[in-house]
């Protein structure tokens, strides 16, 4: 496992892209910068949208964000994660790379633009003068977590999908489902008492609750969801180690 | 060192991907199977150059796939001491967004090189692609022969124990070419081994110490370079449905003139190679039969040899040579040509034609051109360049010693 390499991937994907423009690395800055403004602007000020639970004219926003940039990070991993044999397919073919460890410079690439992000965050919640505890050292752990669930999930489906192209597009149309079936956008208290049982087969449910929890309710996140994501987590990168071992030469084949 | 025992790699080739699906959920095979290698074994000391032969699709790029890592074998084992760099492909990893500078860093980390060692190495990488100035600038701004001259001055400062090389020498103007065979042979005294796969058999010649001939997956020859070429040859000649010396005048017409007298048959040999590759300085016989459908008393025969340009090389005739030669109606003779082959190595072709008297002008029988394809590979004797071989002696004519004080 080359991790000078891996660094080198990562530093790919948040400069060498924008290699040629002026102002080169700053544009990994700008787009989760303007991402939240908009958020904070559209929905608090120009849409006016309150929570009913908690006052302030900043609230839907912060509920809306504080879920946003956990599932933003996700999502890219995921779908990155699935495609990354296939993405990196001229350089499988020519030189000596380990695949098992190929995706982590996505999963470093995504948690340094979640980090970037979240800095943005915390100023503007101390901007708006909204309470912050030692509560919120929960987010990297959750965050460290719901990566970890986003690459052992991806691998499987990356290892899948070099047989099975179709993969690709399946993911991201399960995404879009996955997306709106969390809450995220609207708050849990709107769904029907009949549905809300099924909200614990939504693995993702647990990690933006939690950090709904930290944020809004200077509260420690509800563990039972975490920890059952842990395992779901084990048994996924087990499995995902199961397939590589057995697959591994026929993915060099292939690709 | 590099040592391969039993590499044995088989394909599986599916219709569609769907295919692949069903056999794993139904267990019932859908595929072909393809053997690309079978039962390779070999081995590699310190210093050493092995050489592989093969025609297109006998399994030469799957070896060294499997050599470098990038495709896993089905059975066999592989022993290496030290690094492996293989190019298989010039400038992997290139982004021509990126300055000179930023791809050394690129490319040079993916064919296995440290921080440590690209930074040491960065000043004399840049040196020896005579780039200058131009590192800095974008790789788009690169004609296709700077990034050709970067991505090899990289690749072979990469200083494996071990070098995998796939076709890719043929980089860069002849100057360039000569500093990368300095560097290969180099690399050689330094105790590196080098594989090296390809098809021009003057290269292989000159560089391996030792050659094998691969054929449908499987090791046909081993030995000496010039003994692997030879075997080479004969597998292609006998493959083929033609072989090289070509039947003049049967199945297609080639050559003109008034056909009195006709040449049916032509043929180059090597004295040592017994093909029509040979190396510089081999005798060689050219053959050559010859129909007559009329009584002729004087007639002459020329043989032209031309370089792959088409400029003509050496000519001569039996006229020059005195030898004369006549015919009978109905008869057929065959006549010889020996000679040392003292050309360059590379592609040519002979000429040959019957006319009367010194030249073709008066009355020509038959001029065919390109009748016999021939290569000059590898060299016997000392080196030289150019054209032909001259042989200069040497001596010292005044002995050195100290210029008289002015």
């Amino acid at each position: 496992m080359n991790l000078a390499l891996i660094l080198q991937f990562t530093r790919q994907d948040l400069v060498d892209r924008y290699a040629g423009s002026v102002l080169g690395g700053l544009w990994t800055f700008i787009q989760p910068l303007v991402n939240m403004l908009v958020f904070i602007l559209v929905f608090s000020q120009i849409m006016g949208a309150r929570l009913p639970e908690i006052s302030g004219s900043f609230s839907y926003s912060v509920y809306l964000i504080a879920g946003l940039l956990g599932w933003i990070a996700f999502a890219s991993t995921l779908t990155r994660t699935t495609t990354a044999f296939i993405d990196k397919a001229h350089l499988i073919t020519k030189v000596r790379l380990a695949l098992w460890g190929l995706p982590l410079s996505i999963v470093l690439s995504d948690s340094i633009v979640f980090l970037i992000s979240l800095g943005f965050f915390l100023g503007f919640l101390l901007l708006i003068e909204h309470p912050i505890s030692l509560h919120y050292l929960w987010i990297p752990l959750i965050f460290a977590l719901q990566q970890c669930f986003a690459y052992a999930l991806g691998m499987v489906l990356a290892i899948l999908g070099v047989f099975l192209r179709d993969i690709r597009e399946l993911v991201t149309v399960v995404l879009q489902l996955w997306f709106w079936l969390t809450p995220i956008v609207y708050v849990f208290s709107i769904i029907p008492e009949s549905l809300r049982p099924w909200l614990q087969f939504n693995p993702m449910f647990p990690v933006i609750d939690a950090y709904h929890s930290v944020v809004l309710l200077n509260a420690n996140p509800k563990p039972q969801g975490l920890v059952l994501l842990a395992a779901i987590t084990a048994l996924l990168f087990a499995l995902g180690r199961w397939l590589f071992i057995r697959l591994e030469r026929d993915i060099r084949d292939l690709i | 060192m590099i040592e391969a025992i039993g590499l044995t790699k088989t394909f599986k080739l599916y219709r569609k991907p769907s295919d692949r699906l069903l056999e794993s959920l139904l267990r019932k095979p859908r595929h072909r199977r393809h053997t690309a290698l079978q039962e390779i074994s070999f081995k590699v000391e310190h210093g050493e150059t092995l050489g592989i032969l093969g025609r297109n699709g006998a399994g030469k790029s799957t070896l060294l796939k499997l050599l470098m890592g990038v495709l896993l074998p089905d059975r066999g084992e592989l022993r290496l001491s030290g690094k492996l760099t293989g190019l298989l492909e010039l400038g992997t990893g290139f982004d021509i967004g990126l300055t000179g500078l930023q791809n050394i860093e690129r490319n040079g980390r993916l064919l296995g090189m440290s921080s440590q060692e690209i930074g040491e190495r960065r000043e004399a990488i840049i040196d020896f692609s005579e780039l200058g100035d131009y590192i800095a600038e974008p790789l788009r701004t690169y004609s296709s022969g700077m990034i050709m001259r970067l991505a090899f001055s990289i690749a072979i400062h990469a200083d494996p124990a071990c070098f995998l090389v796939d076709e890719a020498l043929s980089v860069g103007d002849a100057h360039f070419q000569q500093k990368c065979i300095r560097r290969i042979k180099a690399f050689r005294e330094g105790g590196g081994s080098l594989i090296f796969v390809s098809h021009d058999l003057n290269a292989i010649k000159m560089l391996c110490d030792r050659a094998i001939v691969l054929e449908q997956g499987r090791i046909v020859a081993a030995g000496t370079p010039e003994a692997a070429v030879n075997d080479y040859n004969r597998l292609i000649a006998d493959l083929d449905d033609e072989p090289m010396a070509m039947r003049a005048g049967t199945e297609q017409h080639h050559g003109y003139g008034n056909l009195a007298l006709e040449i049916t048959r032509g043929e180059l040999k090597g004295d040592g190679s017994g093909s029509e590759i040979v190396s510089a300085g081999e005798l060689v016989c050219v053959r050559l039969q010859i129909n007559a459908h009329r009584d002729i008393d004087d007639f002459t025969l020329g043989m032209l040899i031309r370089d792959r340009f088409g400029q003509d090389v050496f000519g001569t005739n039996s006229h020059f040579l005195q030898y004369p030669l006549s015919a009978r109606a109905g008869e057929c003779q065959t006549v010889e040509l020996r000679f040392p082959m003292n050309l360059a190595p590379g592609q040519y072709t002979l000429t040959a034609a019957l006319h009367s008297a010194h030249n073709h002008l008066q009355d020509c029988y038959h001029w065919c051109d390109n009748l016999i394809r021939f290569e000059v590979a590898g060299i016997i004797g000392p080196v030289f360049y150019g054209v032909a071989r001259l042989e200069p002696q040497i001596t010292t004519v005044s002995p050195a010693r100290p210029t008289e004080p002015v």
